[in-house]
């Protein structure tokens, strides 16, 4: 008998919440409309925040939206595409105020 | 704010800190677009369109308002963070397409995002007089100017750091330390943020609330920080790059 294991990921393309997240109030808003769609997540499932077509990106509206999904889904959750320099200062800067680093690749 | 449609010429000197005879000059000249008004000239706020006209004035409009709350033109003005937001997200649109910013747009984007979300959460329902934000650049001179009319930041920090004594203390600790002025809120990473963006890049900041200035140059670790003379009752930036 083989078993087969499915590694299920929901893929949130972060463009879709806009291409300039700077707010904390939007960071906001866009956690609170991602609930919906996390609910029918499965356990085990891995959750990858792509970046790509994101211009500007700040800490306060990561700190809103990546900070509780890391708290959440810890090394379940996937950040993708993350080359953009203000992309990348942000996910510093919150490791280094969470004490906590997020997966990449 | 007012809403009409243009500035009187001695409106216009005044935001340009020139004289009216200068204004009139300028219009002769056809540096100025200006029309006809009954015997008088008035320029129309959609002719000044992008800022060249106030560029050399940017900073000085925007102290002589965080100081005295002096009238400043329409255009820099962000009464909510809703507009700072889509005129910030016009900014970083604009440097895209320009030779001098495009390599650092996402970055300077941010941190002028921080520190004006920055006066949004910290005077929300507290604001002394006039709420918002004066947000100007200038992709000519390299420079984003951003100033507010709020409590500053020593009051802000206060709240949560009560032995805090005077203006650069308060600035010291929101530059280098994890501290909220809105806890029990996790916040407070914004300036720090600020501050490693520019010790990497080729962009430096003056920042002033009260007495204190701060200056920070790209590229160098160095926290400049002095007393100055003229107080400032909100938080003023220029940023270059």
């Amino acid at each position: 008998m083989y078993r087969l294991n499915y590694l299920l990921t929901m893929i949130i393309e972060l463009k879709k919440f806009g291409t300039t997240l700077i707010s904390r109030q939007t960071g906001k808003e866009a956690f609170s409309a991602l609930q919906s769609f996390l609910k029918d997540t499965k356990k085990n499932e891995i959750i990858e925040i792509n970046f790509d077509g994101v211009l500007t990106f700040s800490p306060s509206w990561g700190d809103e939206f990546l900070t509780p999904l890391l708290n959440i889904y810890g090394n379940k959750l996937i950040l993708k595409n993350t080359s953009n320099p203000s992309v990348e200062a942000t996910i510093e800067i919150l490791e280094k105020i969470t004490g906590k680093n997020f997966s990449q690749n | 704010m007012e809403s009409k449609e243009f500035y009187t010429t001695k409106e216009l000197a005044g935001f340009l800190d020139i004289s009216r005879v200068a204004v009139f000059k300028k219009i002769k000249k056809g540096d100025i677009k200006a029309q006809k008004m009954g015997r008088n000239f008035v320029i129309f706020k959609k002719d000044i369109g992008d800022i060249d006209v106030f560029s050399s004035n940017l900073f000085k409009l925007a102290k002589d308002w965080a100081l005295s709350n002096k009238k400043f033109p329409d255009q820099f003005y962000c009464q909510n963070s809703g507009a700072f937001q889509a005129r910030i997200a016009t900014m970083g649109s604009l440097m895209i397409k320009n030779q001098d910013a495009k390599d650092l747009f996402s970055l300077l984007t941010s941190i002028a995002g921080e520190i004006g979300n920055n006066s949004y959460d910290h005077n929300l329902g507290q604001w002394p007089d006039t709420s918002g934000i004066f947000f100007g650049y200038d992709l000519n001179k390299k420079q984003i100017v951003l100033a507010d009319r709020g409590l500053g930041m020593l009051h802000t920090l206060k709240r949560v750091k009560p032995e805090l004594k005077d203006h650069e203390q308060a600035l010291k600790v929101a530059f280098t330390e994890v501290i909220s002025g809105r806890k029990p809120e996790g916040r407070g990473n914004g300036l720090k943020y600020v501050k490693s963006v520019i010790f990497k890049n080729p962009i430096s900041l003056i920042f002033q609330t009260g007495d204190a200035k701060l200056i920070l140059s790209g590229g160098s670790t160095d926290l400049d920080l002095k007393k100055v003379k003229e107080n400032i009752r909100g938080c003023i930036a220029l940023i270059t790059y």
